[in-house]
């Protein structure tokens, strides 16, 4: 396990990194502004992880670590304000970047499964895609407007 | 897994390559253009798969950069998620108040089996169809799929082609949908939100992303809905599958062959 613990702050820390200086590029936050929101970032990543290994049961460790990040930045947990304001400097999307980048390189091996497929998958699968966004989002659309909140 | 994750660090090539996509793909940046009544949002995400996709078939990327970048597209979801977990924490008392919404629109993810399984069938597909249909098609369903009904069956080879267009095209696909149909139609930004949680971390990013790009103004909102809609399908979508998705796709799919079963029964007695 402490092997692990140290290849997962490896590589948080290399991905944490070029996300950081994407996040300057892309979306103008000096890194240096947004080291101290990374670093809590990587922190409740790996206290998540930890709990996925050290508590018993099938739960996943990345509900530990989504419990993590509301529990430290609920409004009614002390100091959750300094949680709050520096993990904003970290741009949701300078992280999902390097993500698809990391995960086009990797299905290139899907990919003559991919062209295997045919025109008549792919029209399905975008029916799929289409009918589980729409029907939610026609759901949703109804019960908020029926609480009034939109 | 273990085994393999050592030293994944060491290979600097693929950190590299990385590093530069994603300084090409910020650089460039947002763009959009607008196609009849909507918008299509092009995000540096967006480029970023594709790049990293032309690149596998460059000498620049082998087959061990390939597999070496599985592990942490893992750890860069986990670090999404805990950005998530922030985004959801300021905004509990807004979600907790939309939280008969969030709930419900989950059962939205059926929707997918009334739209797509008539064309599935329409186009001659046999019981493909039930895999292909029956949800998204992320990791807890293709397990679903080929515990049920085990790996060569037709229902087993559906799941996986959904799947797998779901992992190359996915994101693409859902960013440029979401920013579309948030502009076209006239529902609300927030309830696309709430959509955009499937249970799947790249998807709800571009989805999100896009609508974050379309309507900057409810960045917390969009993202706080999204992020809690995407960890609800997460922890319920497989059940959801399990006790009424997947039942009413074997329903539905029975219905909408009945007059071709109802016909070769027929040829049958004719040709006895």
């Amino acid at each position: 396990m402490l092997k692990n613990l140290q290849e997962w702050i490896l590589l948080l820390g290399i991905f944490g990194v070029v996300a950081l200086l994407g996040n300057w590029i892309g979306y103008e936050v000096v890194a240096v502004d947004a080291i101290p929101g990374m670093l809590i970032l990587i922190g409740i990543c790996l206290v998540g992880l930890l709990l996925g290994e050290i508590i018993p049961g099938s739960i996943p460790s990345v509900a530990y670590v989504a419990i993590v990040g509301v529990l430290l930045s609920m409004p009614w947990m002390p100091g959750s304000d300094v949680v709050v304001t520096y993990t904003n400097e970290v741009n949701l999307l300078a992280l999902a970047t390097p993500i698809l980048a990391y995960a086009g390189i990797a299905i290139g091996r899907s990919w003559t499964d991919f062209v295997k497929l045919g025109w008549r998958s792919i029209v399905v699968a975008m029916c799929v895609m289409i009918g589980t966004f729409l029907g939610s989002a026609l759901i949703a659309e109804v019960i908020l407007n029926f609480q009034g909140i939109i | 897994m273990k085994q393999q994750l050592t030293n994944i660090w060491k290979d600097w090539r693929l950190h590299a390559i990385v590093l530069g996509i994603v300084l090409l793909t910020e650089a460039i940046g947002t763009h959009s253009f607008t196609v009849g009544p909507g918008v299509i949002l092009l995000l540096p995400m967006l480029y970023a798969i594709l790049i990293g996709l032309g690149l596998f078939f460059t000498p620049l990327i082998k087959e061990k950069q390939s597999k070496n970048a599985e592990p942490l597209i893992v750890l860069g979801v986990t670090l999404l998620i805990a950005k998530i977990g922030v985004i959801i924490g300021p905004s509990l008392p807004q979600i907790i108040e939309a939280g008969p919404a969030l709930l419900l629109q989950e059962f939205g993810n059926l929707a997918t089996i009334l739209v797509a399984l008539p064309i599935a069938v329409f186009l001659g597909l046999k019981r493909e169809s039930i895999g292909m249909t029956h949800s998204v098609a992320r990791e807890p369903n293709v397990g679903l799929i080929m515990d049920k009904y085990g790996f060569n069956s037709p229902e087993g080879r559906g799941v996986m082609a959904i799947y797998i267009f779901g992992t190359v095209f996915g994101a693409v696909f859902m960013g440029l949908i979401s920013g579309f149909l948030a502009t076209w139609t006239p529902l609300h930004p927030l309830s696309f939100a709430m959509a955009s949680g499937i249970g799947s971390g790249s998807m709800m990013a571009a989805a999100s992303g896009s609508l974050v790009a379309a309507f900057p103004g409810l960045e917390q909102d969009i993202l706080a809905f999204a992020g809690a809609s995407n960890l609800l399908s997460l922890s319920t979508g497989l059940y959801m599958s399990i006790f009424i998705g997947l039942p009413l796709t074997e329903k539905f799919y029975q219905f909408l062959t009945r007059n071709k079963q109802d016909s070769s029964k027929q040829e049958v007695r004719e040709g006895a």
